[in-house]
């Protein structure tokens, strides 16, 4: 016990001494607020509309029924000269509005009039203003036919048939919730960042400085060593883990997330909730880094190992997304995988079966503990000291 | 009291060292002497416990160091043959750190470091950081974390080895101060002159094989020459034909 502890103490001390690795591991963490309230705003500034609409219009003056109703729903209108297309297309406009010259004339006859909407289907920030100017024309079509339908004595009801009514099982929570899917991802990516400088200077970096024999000749199991590193780099990772989770948190919390009708709230219990759900991810995490970072050959080949672990905690995301499951209990006894779907449902105020909490602690506890002792037993072997 | 005997270890198809036997006595220095390559290190590094043999035994005051490892360490100071330090620590924390692997109290480490940092006149850099150290700084912090838990044996692989002549000097005067305390004392070198001057006994190694054991006075009558280096180039290249 002694062993691991002057073993954890050194480590921390030693890594908390490289400033330049420190900043470059918690850079990742500070960043995720900034990411996180950037991406959201840009996303609930497309879904909200701006008050200032403006629609640029060929042949106004062919109808100035439809044209009242757009002015109506907050459009300010403007003349549009030139080559709609190219305009469209060089994202000089966002759209324009073509009213043929024969608009009153097909109407006066009661034949199809054709309004035409010129847009870049392949621009995400237009399609919002497109569907808007589209559901105007319908609206108007509705009111026109029942006008008309008024005028020859007949209730515009006969046109109702059926129509869809919308019922979202999804809570506003859920909702919301469905747009922090990146939360989970990010979360756990630092338990897997934070710490990997300190991991693999205290394996391969340790073999790479020759002080690994020195560190070998002392009377003390490997396997004491292995933990006292072990502990070291998951306590990096865990600060970095929880530094990151807070910091997502307070993002999410002073974005007007409310202005997409969504509704994001956070109380003290989901806090300590989502803390107890992540514990072990640090531990887990720093466990493979150190065996991989005995395991390679080189400092290089180190952190090319552990740079491709980063990535774990974006495949039960990307996996859930393909296959959307309903959560089952074996789901939370996949170390990450569990995790992830934790992150996930205690943010979306959905409730969790009980023994998720120890099932996904219990499994990925162990697993790093066996990975730490496999890299025990790798330390014992005679060829971890030839480089 | 440190005794090797029947040693034999291979890498692949490389045989490094076969049927290394000798003794090394307390109050006593013992040189093992051999051309770079000759088996030196892998003999040391069977007796402080890194690598296992494939056949014999290294035992530290009768304990079996493949058997019981960790007790026959504790008996142990050595200077491997890799030497880093972390850059990031003075030179006082290694010690520190290294006094509690061998699971010293705080109070006592403090004392011997001090004890430690006196004899190797290592005052001036004790406090600092081992980055930028001099090659002759890296080495008095080796020295001084291998004798941090007070060992009866010491084990030194080429402790002079690429130092300036002051440094050396250093190491000389030590080892000789250890011997009169009563250590037991093994070093490894290449360089003959050193071990006559230093040695009590000698151990001459080539091609994996002991080819000499002795006082340097029997050393030069098992090769008939009155110069010690000659008798040991000849031991040597006699092995090689072999």
């Amino acid at each position: 016990m002694n062993v691991v502890r002057a073993v954890l103490i050194k480590e921390l001390k030693d890594g908390l001494r490289d400033r330049r690795a420190l900043l470059s591991a918690f850079l990742f963490p500070l960043l995720a607020p900034v990411f996180i309230y950037g991406l959201m705003t840009l996303v609930i500034k497309q879904n909200t509309e701006s008050e200032d609409l403006v629609l640029p219009v060929i042949g106004q003056a062919y109808a100035p029924a439809l044209m009242h109703q757009f002015e109506e729903a907050g459009f300010t209108l403007e003349v549009f000269d030139g080559s709609p297309e190219a305009a469209v297309r060089d994202k000089s406009v966002e759209l324009v509005v073509q009213v043929p010259e024969d608009y009153q004339e097909t109407m006066a006859n009661f034949e199809l009039t054709r309004v035409l909407v010129i847009h870049d289907g392949s621009r995400n920030d237009t399609r919002t203003i497109v569907r808007k100017v589209r559901r105007l024309i319908t609206n108007y079509n509705n009111e026109l036919a029942a006008l008309r339908l008024i005028a020859r004595g007949v209730s515009p009801k006969i046109m109702q048939g059926v129509r869809a009514k919308n019922s979202d099982v999804a809570s506003d929570e859920q909702r919301a919730a469905n747009l922090l899917n990146f939360i989970p991802i990010y979360v756990l990516m630092a338990a897997f960042v934070c710490g990997l400088g300190l991991a693999i200077d205290n394996t391969a970096g340790e073999r790479e400085r020759r002080s690994l024999e020195p560190l070998l000749i002392n009377p003390v199991t490997r396997t004491a060593l292995v933990f006292g590193k072990w502990l070291a780099a998951s306590a990096l990772a865990g600060a970095g883990m929880i530094i990151t989770l807070g910091l997502c948190l307070a993002a999410m919390l002073a974005l007007p997330i409310d202005e997409l009708g969504l509704n994001f709230t956070l109380t003290p219990g989901q806090i300590l909730m989502l803390l107890l759900a992540i514990l072990p991810v640090p531990m887990f995490a720093s466990s493979l880094q150190l065996l991989l970072g005995l395991f390679a050959k080189s400092f290089k080949d180190a952190q090319s190992y552990v740079g491709i672990l980063v990535f774990i905690p974006v495949v039960p995301t990307l996996v859930l997304q393909f296959l959307p499951v309903a959560s089952s209990l074996w789901m939370y006894f996949v170390p990450i995988f569990g995790q992830s779907l934790m992150i996930k449902e205690i943010l979306g105020a959905e409730t969790i079966p009980l023994l998720a909490y120890p099932a996904a602690f219990i499994t990925t506890f162990a697993t790093s503990l066996l990975v730490c002792w496999l890299t025990g037993r790798l330390l014992n072997q005679e060829r971890v000291i030839q480089s | 009291m440190i005794e090797v005997s029947g040693l034999k270890k291979t890498f692949g198809d490389v045989v490094a060292i076969e049927n290394v036997s000798f003794n090394a006595a307390d109050a006593r220095v013992t040189g093992l002497l051999g051309h770079n390559g000759a088996g030196k290190s892998t003999s040391l590094r069977v007796l402080y416990g890194l690598i296992k043999p494939e056949t014999g035994y290294a035992k530290i005051d009768g304990i079996d160091v493949s058997q019981d490892r960790i007790t026959a360490q504790s008996k142990l100071g050595v200077l491997p043959d890799g030497h880093g330090l972390y850059t990031r620590l003075t030179a006082r924390e290694h010690l520190q750190y290294f006094g509690r692997l061998h699971g010293l109290s705080d109070d006592r480490i403090e004392a011997r470091s001090e004890e430690l940092i006196r004899m190797l006149d290592m005052q001036g850099i004790a406090d600092r950081r081992t980055e930028g150290f001099s090659q002759g700084e890296r080495m008095k912090v080796c020295l001084a974390r291998a004798l941090i838990h007070d060992p009866r044996h010491v084990v030194l692989d080429e402790p002079t080895n690429g130092l300036d002549v002051m440094t050396t000097r250093k190491v000389r005067e030590l080892i000789t101060e250890l011997r009169a305390l009563g250590l037991c004392v093994l070093f490894s070198s290449h360089l003959m002159y050193e071990v006559a001057k230093l040695c009590d006994d000698i151990v001459i190694i080539a091609e994996g094989r002991v080819v000499a054991v002795g006082s340097p006075e029997e050393i030069r009558a098992a090769a008939g020459v009155d110069n010690l280096e000659d008798a040991f180039v000849l031991l040597s290249e006699q092995a090689v034909s072999v």
